[in-house]
């Protein structure tokens, strides 16, 4: 055959004919507009993205963002290090406000409902007409309102004044049982305040204040300071209750209580603290009358856990938490006061934990909710109102909601989006996206916090703020509320704020001035005026302690299963799941997309005969769902959790059908004292359904096998950790390249990173003067809470891929957190280690992707980055395939296109798009390029200004949001840099390194524990 | 004889996969005319500016800095589309009425008037994952001529000729080779 076509020239021809081929296919004679201003506006530089200092609008804890925009966009969401409440930090649900925002289900226009379960669209004009008839027309109007800003708020009060009517404030993650229980502990009505960092000893009853209780981002940031560990030492944290939620992940110890024994154990141990010399005040015959041993019999745990807890107490610094949403039953009041008590018997009052004299925010309880849906029912009013509430879906069936709801002649719901409860209006009113609006925010007495429109509306929906809607409709009926805007309206509150608080605390001058610093810092504060609170007070309501938190349960038998509902560290109540980075967010407890899942644990998945994925039916008297069973460790044997926030029936296409809705199996009981919902049901039967789904997970194992991929080393062990040939110069240890016969051989570097490839290997030069990158994290202060994940899609164009696919294992996420458990025991109380690593490209200096690469499309740039050339790959993905961390994904389809054309991004979601960062089509291989757009802004930047990049300047998008400051980042060759000095830390280690030589630059630092660790060798 | 074995089946393979590619090839030969004519047809509008200006005027004749119209070029990666405002600096009513072309003149202030913006047709554009940040070849001491041409002799602006390799790879990397600038990909493509 020697006169046969070679291999060879068979490429040439086929490269040819396919290039003919191409060229004809492609047209090159399309016409491109350049729109310019015909005025420019002031702030924008065309090509320059202007940030707006702004606050955070997606729940009620008001956290500081930075809004970054191009040409009057919105691209990007990020903490704002300037403020008081969250210091720099943001979570996933903050940073997906840009999906609220750009959201495809978003109303459009006013709509009027057709009588037959449509709508029609109609004008805002005739809109706000027959709103305005209405609310004038005779009978009460019901304001049902989700928790708003003091200023909107007030004007929601005078608003509702005005027209006749009743406000009641619907949060479905009510902190009323706490602030019921603060007002009989201390008269007042306010929420305290928690000072984290200055805790030694924290204990969290339940409380999962990392992910959905309170503040999370701010007790994230408060939690790495005290429980990071500094100078040798680290605060303790333990977690009580019967399911691990994030929180509880991150704890030192788990006691396993048994759920509603909160009161028992935070009296008893209360008690015992009195009984060594502490004070609780008048309630000090109460909890003498409590032992540890009863208490420790009530939950189901070990009597001395109980002791050793008091003891930690009795050492003083001491703060307890809770017991927090998931821990909410009908006795919720009861049990926040125990812990109240238990905190002035450890003398954190004024120390740890303040409470202030004036009361503020908003509040009202399920039980107020009950009592306005029976007026409903009873036609008690004329018009309904609802507002940043969704009380079709979030209210258990057994509150009759829907029924009363509809029994109202005219419902009206504003709404960014539709929602179950809008679908049953009658008129909606599309409102305006927080990062559209103004708005503002009262941390505490000497702070405000201003929300300001990052943007004009998003110009496809024509939309209004609830506030200025108000103003204009309060305008039809006669009512003047002293301004036009509600812009001038917040103007004006800001002037009486001052006028008030902002004298007092010390704020003078131009008042004009202060409101552009409020602008552009995103808040003025100065003093923080607040009288405290310092003792306990006599109860004016008597509580009974021991009242049953769970109705049936408590001293249930071993068979007896009791479920827990809590709030999803995603969705929260499910105000959330309409965003598709957040369903496809692997949960950070259970690493589950797009479904929901039921906790159990495998002992009783054991003994009920389950594995892992069966599907099975969920039941309580009240109702049933179909779910499949996720195998967890960390819950209790006598409990099965779901999370609220999936099986939305009218929430979008990205909500819809996700999931199950908890809330159907609740019975709507409530806490006596409060009136609070009670998110626990006794007595649940799980029967197995025979069908078996695959998890939609992307959890590779739970188990680090003999890896230590994340391994931790004791406090005792610290500063007695033996130098290891690790961190040499520049952290890289001595270079070894592969040998024929197996293993490595060492490379004569004298150290240096740089001569690592070697000479002939590399692409351009190695340069001296050019930066090294790198990347620190200190594990011992991540939380796991994956708002690093969330801010990375977003930044860098990463599409999700929906459930089919990522059932599969084909998300494409830059980052992920991976989770490992190394002791969870949930049969008795004991220390409990959970490794959080999150894990992305580690630019290794020796990089196994890169030699595989046929078309050099992997390769190392001269600054140490492993950049991914789009446009050279030809998706091959022996790439991927030699990544020994998985970070390398591939776009098997068109993700980034619009439905229309295969893809799954639909007007004007891709409107968010960073035009900073290519958009990757199918077919191409793509991973983290350490934000390589953010390097070379600020390389241009200091060239312009002719200077060096300064250390810190560079911050990557994961680390923009990081509460928990985990993440640092720059030049690592420069031995002053913040991410140099992490990395010479004792505790730094590489991934893998020790055993595949791939040199990343990722330097991880290892996880303090208080117990001693064993490691696994390599 | 696995090696002749192999030649023979990549001969049918290759013979068999080749006229299938030029099958498609001769299809799309076949009818790209058609259809370039229609584009064609159209084109003269399209392709024209929507107003006339001459750039051998504004930069030959009164030797107006680029980065007077042009105004982020740097400080940005953009150069910056002058705002219809910035014509109107010069030509509001009364002040410069073009002696040339007065009817270009009218249209800028009826734009200006009636707040439209001027829809440019776009000259010069680089590829969506290519980055081409103005600020640090302005920096730098590149001309802007050394990209977009003799600019201020053009009445017509025309984007500098293919065959020189205008916007290619290549073209930018020679510069960057003579300049001593970094070749890395990542300078331009991330």
């Amino acid at each position: 055959m020697s006169g046969g076509f070679e291999r060879r020239e068979f490429l040439k021809v086929i490269g040819v004919t396919g290039a003919g081929a191409a060229v004809t296919g492609c047209r090159t004679d399309e016409v491109e507009r350049l729109i310019p201003y015909v005025t420019p506006p002031e702030e924008i530089t065309p090509g320059v993205a202007t940030w707006y200092a702004s606050t955070c609008g997606e729940c009620a804890s008001g956290c500081g963002i930075r809004v970054r925009t191009r040409e009057g966009r919105v691209v990007m969401v990020e903490g704002n290090p300037d403020h008081p409440v969250s210091a720099g930090g943001l979570c996933s649900r903050g940073v997906s406000a840009l999906q609220g925002l750009y959201n495809a289900d978003r109303i459009a226009t006013p709509l009027r409902a057709t009588g037959d379960g449509g709508f029609e669209a109609v004008g805002w004009d005739e809109a706000l007409d027959l709103l305005a008839s209405r609310l004038g027309g005779g009978g009460r109007s019901l304001f049902l309102t989700g928790a708003k800003g003091p200023t909107e708020s007030m004007l929601l009060d005078g608003f509702v004044e005005a027209v006749g009517g009743q406000r009641v404030v619907y949060d479905a993650l009510d902190d009323t049982a706490l602030r019921t229980a603060v007002e009989i502990a201390f008269g007042v009505n306010v929420l305290p305040r928690y000072e984290i960092a200055a805790a030694r000893f924290l204990v969290s009853f339940g409380a999962d204040f990392l992910e959905t209780w309170l503040s999370p981002v701010k007790f994230a940031a408060d939690f790495a300071q005290m429980h990071g560990v500094e100078n040798g030492e680290k605060g303790r944290f333990a977690f009580v209750g019967p399911r691990l939620s994030l929180t509880g992940q991150n704890a030192d110890e788990w006691i396993p209580a048994r759920a509603g024994s909160e009161t028992a154990i935070a009296l008893a141990v209360a008690g015992e603290l009195v009984r060594r010399g502490g004070d609780a005040g008048p309630y000090n015959d109460v909890v003498s009358g409590y032992s540890l041993e009863d208490a420790a019999a009530a939950a189901g745990v070990e009597p001395e856990a109980l002791s050793a807890l008091a003891d930690h107490f009795a050492g003083g610094d001491a703060l307890a938490l809770g017991p927090g949403l998931a821990g909410s039953h009908q006795a919720a009041t009861a049990a926040n006061l125990a812990v109240l008590i238990l905190n002035a018997a450890a003398g954190s009052l004024g120390n740890t934990m303040h409470i202030d004299a004036a009361p503020a925010g908003d509040a009202s309880s399920y039980g107020d909710l009950a009592g306005a849906i029976a007026q409903m029912g009873a036609g008690s009013y004329g018009v309904a109102v609802v507002s940043g509430a969704n009380p079709a879906y979030t209210l258990p069936p057994a509150a009759a909601f829907g029924d009363a709801f509809g029994a109202v002649p005219f419902k009206v719901a504003f709404a960014t989006a539709m929602d179950e409860t809008a679908a049953m209006a009658d008129l909606v009113l599309p409102d305006a996206h927080p990062l559209e609006s103004w708005g503002d925010s009262r941390p505490s007495p000497g702070t405000y916090a201003v929300r300001q429109p990052a943007m004009r509306p998003v110009p496809l929906f024509d939309s209004r703020p609830m506030a200025d809607v108000l103003l204009d409709t309060g305008q039809r009926l006669g009512h003047d509320f002293g301004a036009a805007t509600f812009r001038d309206y917040l103007r004006g509150a800001f002037d009486r704020w001052l006028a008030e608080d902002g004298m007092r605390a010390g704020l003078a001058g131009d008042p004009n001035r202060l409101w552009r610093v409020a602008l552009r810092t995103g808040s003025v504060s100065h003093v923080d005026l607040s009288d405290k609170i310092t003792a306990l007070q006599p109860p004016v309501t008597a509580v009974d302690f021991d009242a049953a938190g769970v109705a049936g349960g408590g001293a249930a038998g071993d068979d007896e299963l009791t479920l827990l509902v809590y709030p999803s560290p995603r969705f929260g109540d499910g105000t959330h799941a309409n965003r598709p980075w957040l369903q496809e967010l692997p949960d950070p407890v259970s690493k589950v997309m797009w479904h929901s899942w039921v906790e159990m644990n495998p002992a009783t998945a054991d003994r009920l005969g389950l594995r892992q994925g069966d599907i099975v039916s969920v039941a309580t008297p009240e109702g049933s769902v179909e779910v499949p069973v996720w195998a967890y460790p960390g819950i209790r044997e006598d409990v099965v959790a779901i999370a609220m926030g999936g099986g939305h029936t009218d929430y979008g296409q990205f909500a819809n059908g996700k999931g199950v809705n908890p809330m159907g199996l609740l019975a709507g009981d409530v806490d006596g004292d409060s009136g609070a919902l009670s998110l626990l049901a006794a007595g649940v039967t799980i029967t197995a359904t025979g069908a078996w789904q695959r998890l939609v997970t992307n959890e590779g194992s739970s188990d680090q096998d003999d890896r230590n991929v994340a391994p931790a080393i004791a406090l005792s062990a610290l500063g007695h950790a033996p130098e290891e040939e690790e961190h040499a110069e520049d952290g890289h240890g001595q270079l070894r390249e592969l040998q024929e016969m197996g293993g490595f051989r060492p490379v004569d570097t004298e150290g240096r990173a740089e001569d690592f490839p070697l000479p002939g290997s590399d692409f351009g030069p190695y340069d001296e003067n050019q930066p090294r990158w790198a990347m620190a994290m200190d594990l011992d202060k991540c939380t796991g809470c994956s708002a690093c994940i969330t801010a990375c899609q977003a930044e860098n164009n990463i599409p999700w891929v929906h459930e089919n696919q990522a059932a599969i294992g084909r998300e494409m996420h830059w980052l992920r957190l991976e989770r490992y458990y190394e002791t969870v025991d949930a049969s008795h109380s004991g220390p409990v280690d959970i490794r959080f690593l999150p894990m992305l490209c580690q630019h290794c200096n020796n990089a196994p992707c890169e030699p595989v690469c046929p078309v050099f499309a992997a390769y190392h740039t001269p600054d140490g980055l492993n950049a991914q050339a789009y446009n050279r790959c030809v998706g091959t993905r022996y790439c991927a395939n030699n990544c020994p961390y998985k970070v390398r994904v591939f776009n098997w389809y068109r993700y980034t296109q619009d439905p229309a054309d295969g893809g799954n991004i639909p007007e004007p979601m891709n409107w968010q798009f960073n035009p900073d960062v290519t958009v990757r089509n199918n077919g191409v291989m793509e991973k983290c390029t350490f934000c390589v757009q953010r390097i070379r802004e600020a390389q241009n930047r200091a060239a312009v200004e002719e200077r060096e990049v300064r250390d810190g300047e560079v911050h990557t998008a994961c680390q923009s949001v990081c509460p928990a400051d985990v993440i640092t980042f720059g030049n690592i060759r420069d031995h002053d840099s913040q991410v140099a000095a992490r990395a010479g830390d004792e505790r730094t280690y590489r991934v893998l390194d020790a055993l595949i030589n791939t040199q990343p630059a990722v330097h991880y630092l290892k996880k303090v524990t208080h117990h001693d660790v064993e490691e696994a060798g390599h | 004889m696995p090696t002749a074995l192999m030649k023979r089946l990549w001969l049918v393979v290759g013979a068999g996969a080749i006229s299938v590619l030029l099958g498609i090839a001769l299809i799309g030969s076949r009818q790209a005319p058609g259809e370039g004519e229609a584009v064609q047809a159209g084109a003269s509008m399209e392709q024209s500016q929507p107003i006339q200006f001459p750039h051998d005027t504004h930069a030959g004749q009164f030797l107006i800095n680029c980065q007077y119209c042009h105004y982020s070029a740097e400080r940005s990666v953009d150069a910056g589309i002058p705002p219809v405002e910035t014509c109107i600096g010069c030509h509001r009513e009364g002040l410069i009425d073009g002696r040339n072309i007065p009817e270009e003149i009218v249209k800028v202030r009826e734009h200006y008037d009636s707040g439209t913006a001027i829809p440019w047709r776009r000259i010069y554009k680089v590829s969506d994952h290519v980055h081409f940040p103005h600020m640090r070849h302005v920096a730098a001491g590149v001309s802007c001529q050394t990209c977009h041409g003799q600019v201020q002799e053009m009445g017509v602006l025309e984007e500098m000729a293919p065959e020189a390799g205008n916007l290619k790879m290549g073209w930018c990397i020679s510069c960057h080779l003579e300049r001593g600038a970094s070749r890395d990909c990542t300078v331009c493509h991330y």
